[in-house]
Protein backbone atom coordinates (compact mmCIF):
# COMPACT_ATOMS: atom_id res chain seq x y z
CA UNK A 1 0.00 0.00 0.00
CA UNK A 2 1.80 3.44 -0.99
CA UNK A 3 1.81 6.08 1.74
CA UNK A 4 -1.00 8.14 0.07
CA UNK A 5 -3.44 5.10 0.06
CA UNK A 6 -2.54 4.21 3.36
CA UNK A 7 -3.38 8.11 4.46
CA UNK A 8 -5.95 8.54 2.42
CA UNK A 9 -7.58 5.03 4.05
CA UNK A 10 -6.64 6.53 7.75
CA UNK A 11 -4.44 3.99 8.65
CA UNK A 12 -1.09 5.49 11.25
CA UNK A 13 1.33 6.19 8.97
CA UNK A 14 5.30 6.55 9.86
CA UNK A 15 7.89 8.85 7.77
CA UNK A 16 11.47 9.07 7.49
CA UNK A 17 13.83 11.42 6.46
CA UNK A 18 17.16 11.04 4.88
CA UNK A 19 19.61 13.74 4.54
CA UNK A 20 21.42 13.25 0.91
CA UNK A 21 25.38 13.29 1.17
CA UNK A 22 27.83 15.76 0.30
CA UNK A 23 28.98 14.56 -2.31
CA UNK A 24 28.45 12.22 -5.52
CA UNK A 25 28.20 8.85 -3.31
CA UNK A 26 24.95 7.20 -3.97
CA UNK A 27 25.88 4.26 -1.69
CA UNK A 28 25.23 6.54 1.25
CA UNK A 29 21.35 6.89 0.48
CA UNK A 30 21.70 2.63 -0.36
CA UNK A 31 22.89 1.83 3.04
CA UNK A 32 20.57 4.08 4.86
CA UNK A 33 18.13 3.46 2.76
CA UNK A 34 18.03 -0.07 4.47
CA UNK A 35 17.15 1.46 8.20
CA UNK A 36 14.26 2.21 7.38
CA UNK A 37 12.93 -0.60 4.59
CA UNK A 38 10.45 -2.02 6.28
CA UNK A 39 9.51 0.61 8.84
CA UNK A 40 7.96 3.55 7.34
CA UNK A 41 5.70 3.89 5.15
CA UNK A 42 8.14 6.87 3.44
CA UNK A 43 10.94 9.06 3.54
CA UNK A 44 11.43 12.28 3.05
CA UNK A 45 14.56 13.31 0.92
CA UNK A 46 16.00 16.83 1.63
CA UNK A 47 16.61 19.44 -0.28
CA UNK A 48 19.85 21.10 0.32
CA UNK A 49 18.83 21.48 3.81
CA UNK A 50 20.10 24.73 6.04
CA UNK A 51 21.26 25.95 2.51
CA UNK A 52 24.04 23.51 2.37
CA UNK A 53 24.70 22.20 -0.97
CA UNK A 54 24.26 18.59 -0.80
CA UNK A 55 23.27 15.26 -3.53
CA UNK A 56 20.05 16.41 -5.12
CA UNK A 57 16.48 15.58 -4.00
CA UNK A 58 15.25 14.22 -6.98
CA UNK A 59 18.32 11.92 -7.88
CA UNK A 60 18.35 10.35 -4.47
CA UNK A 61 14.63 9.80 -4.10
CA UNK A 62 14.83 8.19 -7.39
CA UNK A 63 18.20 5.89 -6.08
CA UNK A 64 15.77 5.14 -2.94
CA UNK A 65 12.57 3.99 -5.40
CA UNK A 66 14.99 1.63 -7.50
CA UNK A 67 15.70 0.24 -3.29
CA UNK A 68 11.75 -0.19 -2.61
CA UNK A 69 11.59 2.89 -0.42
CA UNK A 70 8.95 5.31 -1.31
CA UNK A 71 10.45 8.62 -1.20
CA UNK A 72 9.03 12.10 -0.37
CA UNK A 73 10.86 14.84 -2.18
CA UNK A 74 11.06 18.15 -0.70
CA UNK A 75 11.30 21.30 -2.73
CA UNK A 76 12.25 24.16 -1.83
CA UNK A 77 11.65 27.99 -3.21
CA UNK A 78 15.06 28.68 -2.60
CA UNK A 79 17.00 27.60 -5.01
CA UNK A 80 14.52 27.63 -8.18
CA UNK A 81 12.54 30.01 -9.87
CA UNK A 82 9.11 28.88 -11.12
CA UNK A 83 10.36 27.89 -14.10
CA UNK A 84 12.97 25.56 -13.15
CA UNK A 85 10.07 24.17 -10.00
CA UNK A 86 8.26 22.88 -12.96
CA UNK A 87 10.16 21.70 -15.16
CA UNK A 88 12.12 19.64 -11.54
CA UNK A 89 8.69 18.50 -10.99
CA UNK A 90 7.81 17.21 -14.29
CA UNK A 91 11.01 15.04 -14.31
CA UNK A 92 10.21 13.83 -10.95
CA UNK A 93 6.97 12.68 -12.06
CA UNK A 94 8.73 11.25 -15.05
CA UNK A 95 10.90 9.25 -12.97
CA UNK A 96 7.81 7.64 -11.00
CA UNK A 97 7.85 9.90 -8.05
CA UNK A 98 4.46 10.34 -6.16
CA UNK A 99 5.34 12.51 -3.04
CA UNK A 100 6.48 15.98 -2.25
CA UNK A 101 6.33 18.58 0.38
CA UNK A 102 6.67 21.89 -0.33
CA UNK A 103 8.73 24.21 1.56
CA UNK A 104 10.26 27.93 1.75
CA UNK A 105 13.51 27.52 2.34
CA UNK A 106 16.44 27.89 4.78
CA UNK A 107 17.83 31.50 4.35
CA UNK A 108 21.06 31.32 1.91
CA UNK A 109 23.14 32.90 5.16
CA UNK A 110 23.21 30.41 7.15
CA UNK A 111 24.71 27.39 4.44
CA UNK A 112 27.59 26.99 2.97
CA UNK A 113 27.57 29.46 0.11
CA UNK A 114 26.52 32.82 2.01
CA UNK A 115 27.09 34.90 -1.29
CA UNK A 116 24.58 33.42 -2.71
CA UNK A 117 21.56 34.80 -4.53
CA UNK A 118 18.08 33.29 -2.60
CA UNK A 119 15.33 33.09 -5.43
CA UNK A 120 12.40 33.09 -3.69
CA UNK A 121 10.13 33.61 -7.03
CA UNK A 122 7.25 31.35 -5.03
CA UNK A 123 6.60 30.98 -1.35
CA UNK A 124 5.65 27.79 0.27
CA UNK A 125 1.76 28.44 -0.26
CA UNK A 126 1.85 29.60 -3.81
CA UNK A 127 4.19 26.64 -4.31
CA UNK A 128 1.59 24.30 -2.84
CA UNK A 129 -1.05 25.98 -5.40
CA UNK A 130 1.34 25.39 -8.44
CA UNK A 131 1.52 21.31 -7.71
CA UNK A 132 -2.34 21.36 -6.91
CA UNK A 133 -2.47 23.50 -10.50
CA UNK A 134 -0.21 21.40 -12.05
CA UNK A 135 -1.75 18.09 -10.68
CA UNK A 136 -5.15 19.86 -12.81
CA UNK A 137 -2.88 19.98 -15.68
CA UNK A 138 -2.34 23.38 -15.75
CA UNK A 139 1.42 25.27 -16.26
CA UNK A 140 1.55 28.41 -13.85
CA UNK A 141 1.83 29.95 -17.87
CA UNK A 142 -1.85 28.57 -18.53
CA UNK A 143 -0.51 25.57 -20.57
CA UNK A 144 -2.22 22.62 -20.26
CA UNK A 145 0.27 19.90 -19.50
CA UNK A 146 -0.39 16.75 -21.78
CA UNK A 147 -0.45 14.44 -19.16
CA UNK A 148 -0.88 15.88 -15.99
CA UNK A 149 1.25 15.00 -12.35
CA UNK A 150 -0.46 12.79 -10.11
CA UNK A 151 1.83 14.35 -7.11
CA UNK A 152 0.88 13.72 -3.52
CA UNK A 153 0.98 17.55 -1.67
CA UNK A 154 2.75 18.13 1.29
CA UNK A 155 3.55 20.92 3.61
CA UNK A 156 5.64 21.50 6.76
CA UNK A 157 3.83 23.43 9.90
CA UNK A 158 5.63 24.82 12.82
CA UNK A 159 3.68 25.01 15.43
CA UNK A 160 5.93 26.37 18.00
CA UNK A 161 6.83 29.68 16.34
CA UNK A 162 5.52 33.31 16.86
CA UNK A 163 3.00 34.09 16.52
CA UNK A 164 0.64 31.33 17.41
CA UNK A 165 -2.92 32.25 15.14
CA UNK A 166 -0.32 32.96 12.68
CA UNK A 167 0.81 29.89 12.46
CA UNK A 168 -2.69 28.57 11.81
CA UNK A 169 -3.78 30.51 9.23
CA UNK A 170 -0.85 29.58 7.07
CA UNK A 171 -1.54 25.95 8.06
CA UNK A 172 -5.14 27.04 6.84
CA UNK A 173 -3.80 28.66 3.39
CA UNK A 174 -1.65 25.82 2.66
CA UNK A 175 -4.39 23.00 2.93
CA UNK A 176 -6.80 25.53 0.90
CA UNK A 177 -3.96 25.34 -1.44
CA UNK A 178 -3.71 21.63 -1.78
CA UNK A 179 -1.70 20.28 0.85
CA UNK A 180 -3.02 16.49 1.68
CA UNK A 181 -0.22 16.00 4.41
CA UNK A 182 1.21 18.42 6.61
CA UNK A 183 4.48 17.35 8.88
CA UNK A 184 5.17 19.45 12.00
CA UNK A 185 8.70 20.71 13.28
CA UNK A 186 9.90 18.26 15.63
CA UNK A 187 7.97 18.61 19.09
CA UNK A 188 9.79 18.41 22.43
CA UNK A 189 7.01 20.72 24.00
CA UNK A 190 4.16 18.62 24.09
CA UNK A 191 1.79 20.90 26.00
CA UNK A 192 2.20 23.69 23.29
CA UNK A 193 1.84 20.82 20.70
CA UNK A 194 -1.53 19.96 22.06
CA UNK A 195 -2.60 23.54 22.36
CA UNK A 196 -2.16 24.21 18.42
CA UNK A 197 -3.37 20.11 17.76
CA UNK A 198 -6.72 21.52 19.64
CA UNK A 199 -7.03 24.61 17.37
CA UNK A 200 -6.39 22.68 14.51
CA UNK A 201 -8.93 20.02 15.24
CA UNK A 202 -11.43 22.95 15.82
CA UNK A 203 -11.10 24.45 12.31
CA UNK A 204 -11.37 20.75 10.80
CA UNK A 205 -8.10 21.25 9.56
CA UNK A 206 -6.81 17.27 10.31
CA UNK A 207 -10.06 16.37 8.30
CA UNK A 208 -8.76 17.62 5.22
CA UNK A 209 -4.75 16.83 5.57
CA UNK A 210 -2.88 14.53 7.60
CA UNK A 211 -1.32 15.78 10.42
CA UNK A 212 1.69 14.10 10.63
CA UNK A 213 3.85 15.57 14.19
CA UNK A 214 7.87 15.87 13.78
CA UNK A 215 10.12 13.72 16.16
CA UNK A 216 13.74 14.01 16.19
CA UNK A 217 16.08 11.08 18.66
CA UNK A 218 18.63 13.18 19.69
CA UNK A 219 22.20 11.52 20.77
CA UNK A 220 23.22 13.97 23.70
CA UNK A 221 22.47 17.04 25.40
CA UNK A 222 24.70 19.57 23.74
CA UNK A 223 22.40 18.21 20.39
CA UNK A 224 19.73 19.75 22.27
CA UNK A 225 21.34 23.05 23.86
CA UNK A 226 22.52 23.34 19.73
CA UNK A 227 18.88 23.23 18.66
CA UNK A 228 17.71 25.24 21.78
CA UNK A 229 20.17 28.29 20.62
CA UNK A 230 21.07 28.29 16.88
CA UNK A 231 18.08 26.91 15.74
CA UNK A 232 14.93 29.68 15.25
CA UNK A 233 11.54 28.61 15.59
CA UNK A 234 12.47 25.21 17.68
CA UNK A 235 10.90 25.12 21.37
CA UNK A 236 12.14 22.86 23.76
CA UNK A 237 11.01 21.51 27.03
CA UNK A 238 13.93 22.32 29.59
CA UNK A 239 12.97 18.80 31.69
CA UNK A 240 14.22 16.77 28.00
CA UNK A 241 17.69 18.67 28.81
CA UNK A 242 17.60 17.94 32.43
CA UNK A 243 17.16 14.37 31.95
CA UNK A 244 19.62 13.88 28.52
CA UNK A 245 22.64 16.01 31.02
CA UNK A 246 22.01 13.46 33.87
CA UNK A 247 21.97 10.48 32.20
CA UNK A 248 25.12 8.08 32.25
CA UNK A 249 23.53 6.95 28.56
CA UNK A 250 22.74 9.66 26.80
CA UNK A 251 22.10 7.53 23.37
CA UNK A 252 19.52 5.18 25.46
CA UNK A 253 18.17 8.32 27.23
CA UNK A 254 17.59 9.75 23.94
CA UNK A 255 15.91 6.80 22.30
CA UNK A 256 13.70 6.66 25.69
CA UNK A 257 12.56 10.37 25.23
CA UNK A 258 11.66 9.66 21.53
CA UNK A 259 9.91 6.78 22.21
CA UNK A 260 7.55 8.33 25.16
CA UNK A 261 7.13 11.38 23.09
CA UNK A 262 5.97 9.58 20.35
CA UNK A 263 3.66 7.67 22.85
CA UNK A 264 2.23 10.59 23.98
CA UNK A 265 1.21 12.20 20.46
CA UNK A 266 -0.09 8.65 19.51
CA UNK A 267 -2.61 10.13 21.96
CA UNK A 268 -3.18 13.29 20.55
CA UNK A 269 -6.30 13.87 18.97
CA UNK A 270 -6.13 15.07 15.10
CA UNK A 271 -2.45 12.97 14.65
CA UNK A 272 -2.62 11.04 11.88
CA UNK A 273 1.24 9.92 11.66
CA UNK A 274 4.71 10.62 12.77
CA UNK A 275 7.14 11.68 11.29
CA UNK A 276 10.80 10.96 12.73
CA UNK A 277 14.08 13.01 11.28
CA UNK A 278 16.61 11.07 12.79
CA UNK A 279 19.90 13.62 11.73
CA UNK A 280 22.38 11.87 11.25
CA UNK A 281 21.74 8.91 13.46
CA UNK A 282 19.83 6.53 10.93
CA UNK A 283 20.23 3.33 12.27
CA UNK A 284 18.11 4.31 15.39
CA UNK A 285 15.25 3.87 13.28
CA UNK A 286 14.27 0.22 13.91
CA UNK A 287 15.54 0.62 17.62
CA UNK A 288 12.64 3.21 17.83
CA UNK A 289 9.70 1.85 16.04
CA UNK A 290 10.46 -1.41 17.16
CA UNK A 291 10.28 -0.02 20.84
CA UNK A 292 7.12 1.78 20.05
CA UNK A 293 5.15 -1.15 18.11
CA UNK B 1 -6.44 27.23 -13.98
CA UNK B 2 -6.86 28.45 -10.93
CA UNK B 3 -7.05 32.54 -11.42
CA UNK B 4 -6.24 33.40 -7.89
CA UNK B 5 -2.06 32.15 -8.56
CA UNK B 6 -1.58 34.36 -11.08
CA UNK B 7 -3.12 37.38 -13.25
CA UNK B 8 -3.12 36.78 -16.75
CA UNK B 9 -4.30 39.30 -20.03
CA UNK B 10 -2.76 42.21 -17.78
CA UNK B 11 -2.47 45.50 -20.28
CA UNK B 12 1.37 45.56 -21.43
CA UNK B 13 3.40 48.17 -20.30
CA UNK B 14 4.48 50.42 -23.31
CA UNK B 15 7.96 52.45 -23.66
CA UNK B 16 5.84 55.31 -22.78
CA UNK B 17 4.05 54.34 -19.88
CA UNK B 18 7.49 53.11 -18.67
CA UNK B 19 8.58 56.55 -18.24
CA UNK B 20 5.59 58.19 -16.87
CA UNK B 21 5.65 55.15 -14.52
CA UNK B 22 8.89 56.42 -13.24
CA UNK B 23 7.60 60.17 -12.74
CA UNK B 24 4.78 58.94 -10.40
CA UNK B 25 6.89 56.39 -9.26
CA UNK B 26 9.08 59.48 -8.07
CA UNK B 27 6.04 60.78 -6.26
CA UNK B 28 4.77 57.41 -4.54
CA UNK B 29 8.10 56.87 -3.17
CA UNK B 30 7.72 60.57 -1.26
CA UNK B 31 4.86 58.58 0.71
CA UNK B 32 5.45 54.97 0.87
CA UNK B 33 9.56 55.37 1.49
CA UNK B 34 9.74 56.74 4.41
CA UNK B 35 6.06 55.35 6.25
CA UNK B 36 6.66 51.82 4.80
CA UNK B 37 10.22 51.53 3.51
CA UNK B 38 8.82 50.76 0.48
CA UNK B 39 10.64 48.25 -1.84
CA UNK B 40 9.04 49.28 -5.15
CA UNK B 41 7.90 45.69 -6.01
CA UNK B 42 5.32 47.48 -7.67
CA UNK B 43 2.12 45.10 -6.94
CA UNK B 44 0.95 46.32 -3.47
CA UNK B 45 -0.40 44.29 -0.90
CA UNK B 46 0.55 47.11 2.14
CA UNK B 47 -3.79 47.28 2.59
CA UNK B 48 -3.58 43.44 3.43
CA UNK B 49 -1.14 43.61 5.67
CA UNK B 50 -2.01 45.98 8.06
CA UNK B 51 0.05 48.77 6.19
CA UNK B 52 3.54 47.15 6.77
CA UNK B 53 5.77 46.68 3.52
CA UNK B 54 5.74 42.93 3.67
CA UNK B 55 8.37 43.18 1.19
CA UNK B 56 11.15 43.70 3.56
CA UNK B 57 11.21 40.04 4.73
CA UNK B 58 14.70 38.92 3.69
CA UNK B 59 13.12 35.86 1.98
CA UNK B 60 10.39 38.67 0.33
CA UNK B 61 7.51 36.28 1.53
CA UNK B 62 3.72 37.45 0.54
CA UNK B 63 1.68 35.06 2.34
CA UNK B 64 2.59 35.18 5.86
CA UNK B 65 6.02 34.34 8.61
CA UNK B 66 8.45 31.37 7.43
CA UNK B 67 8.90 28.77 10.29
CA UNK B 68 11.98 30.69 11.94
CA UNK B 69 10.11 33.29 13.84
CA UNK B 70 12.62 33.23 16.59
CA UNK B 71 10.65 33.14 20.35
CA UNK B 72 10.74 37.25 21.23
CA UNK B 73 9.15 37.74 17.48
CA UNK B 74 12.34 38.71 15.97
CA UNK B 75 13.29 37.22 12.39
CA UNK B 76 15.90 34.62 12.04
CA UNK B 77 18.08 36.12 9.43
CA UNK B 78 18.72 39.94 10.96
CA UNK B 79 18.06 38.81 14.84
CA UNK B 80 17.94 42.46 15.78
CA UNK B 81 15.40 43.23 13.64
CA UNK B 82 11.33 42.17 14.43
CA UNK B 83 9.92 39.55 11.75
CA UNK B 84 8.18 41.70 9.41
CA UNK B 85 4.99 39.05 9.63
CA UNK B 86 5.58 39.13 13.26
CA UNK B 87 4.84 42.71 13.29
CA UNK B 88 2.00 42.54 10.36
CA UNK B 89 0.05 39.50 12.60
CA UNK B 90 0.02 42.12 15.59
CA UNK B 91 -1.01 44.99 13.77
CA UNK B 92 -3.59 43.45 12.48
CA UNK B 93 -4.98 42.18 15.33
CA UNK B 94 -4.88 45.72 17.13
CA UNK B 95 -7.17 46.89 13.40
CA UNK B 96 -9.12 44.28 13.07
CA UNK B 97 -7.73 43.06 9.82
CA UNK B 98 -7.06 39.69 10.76
CA UNK B 99 -9.18 38.18 7.95
CA UNK B 100 -7.16 39.97 5.41
CA UNK B 101 -4.18 37.55 6.49
CA UNK B 102 -6.58 34.26 5.12
CA UNK B 103 -6.17 35.29 1.41
CA UNK B 104 -3.91 33.85 -0.74
CA UNK B 105 -1.98 36.55 -2.22
CA UNK B 106 -0.67 36.01 -5.86
CA UNK B 107 2.16 34.89 -7.44
CA UNK B 108 4.72 38.24 -8.01
CA UNK B 109 4.98 39.13 -11.40
CA UNK B 110 8.65 40.69 -11.51
CA UNK B 111 8.07 42.89 -14.62
CA UNK B 112 5.69 45.02 -12.07
CA UNK B 113 9.29 45.03 -10.02
CA UNK B 114 10.25 49.12 -9.83
CA UNK B 115 6.81 50.23 -11.47
CA UNK B 116 4.33 51.79 -10.14
CA UNK B 117 1.64 50.30 -8.21
CA UNK B 118 -0.55 53.58 -8.31
CA UNK B 119 -0.51 53.26 -11.93
CA UNK B 120 -0.55 49.38 -12.04
CA UNK B 121 -3.99 50.19 -9.75
CA UNK B 122 -5.31 52.41 -12.17
CA UNK B 123 -4.54 50.64 -15.36
CA UNK B 124 -5.83 47.26 -13.66
CA UNK B 125 -3.11 44.98 -13.60
CA UNK B 126 -3.37 44.55 -9.71
CA UNK B 127 -6.43 45.16 -7.65
CA UNK B 128 -6.94 48.39 -5.63
CA UNK B 129 -6.15 48.29 -1.77
CA UNK B 130 -8.70 47.50 0.64
CA UNK B 131 -9.80 50.32 3.00
CA UNK B 132 -12.51 49.17 5.67
CA UNK B 133 -12.73 45.93 7.09
CA UNK B 134 -16.07 45.56 8.94
CA UNK B 135 -16.78 42.58 11.28
CA UNK B 136 -13.59 41.30 11.07
CA UNK B 137 -13.85 38.86 14.06
CA UNK B 138 -17.25 37.15 12.07
CA UNK B 139 -15.08 36.97 8.80
CA UNK B 140 -12.22 34.84 10.36
CA UNK B 141 -15.37 33.23 12.24
CA UNK B 142 -16.69 32.36 8.63
CA UNK B 143 -13.63 31.27 7.16
CA UNK B 144 -12.19 28.63 9.67
CA UNK B 145 -15.86 28.30 11.37
CA UNK B 146 -14.90 28.86 14.91
CA UNK B 147 -13.48 31.51 17.06
CA UNK B 148 -9.38 31.08 17.77
CA UNK B 149 -8.28 31.86 20.72
CA UNK B 150 -4.89 33.52 20.44
CA UNK B 151 -2.59 33.99 23.17
CA UNK B 152 -1.25 37.48 24.21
Amino acid sequence: MTFKQKIESDQFVWCGEIGPPQSCDGDVIRKKAQYFQGYVDAVNITDNQTAIVRLSSIASAKILLDEGVEPIIQMTCRDRNRLAIQSDLLGAAALGIKNVLCLTGDYQTFGDHPEAKGVFDLDSIQLVATVANMNNGFLLSGAEIKKPTQFFIGAAANPFAQPFEMRLIRLHKKVEAGARFIQTQPVFDLELFERWMDQVVQMGLHEKAAILAGVLPVKSAKALLYMKEEVPGVKINPEFIDRMNQSSDPKEEGVKIAVEIIQSLKKVKGVAGIHLMPVMWESIIPTIIQAVK
Amino acid sequence: MRTDLVTFDKPPITAQERKFSRVMLFFESIIKVPLFHCQHCGECILSSTAFICCQNCPKRLRNGPCGGTREDGACEVYPERKCVWYRIYVRSKRLRRISLLYKINKIHDWNLEGTSAWLNVFKKRIPGPIWLVRNDQQKVKDIIGHDVQAED
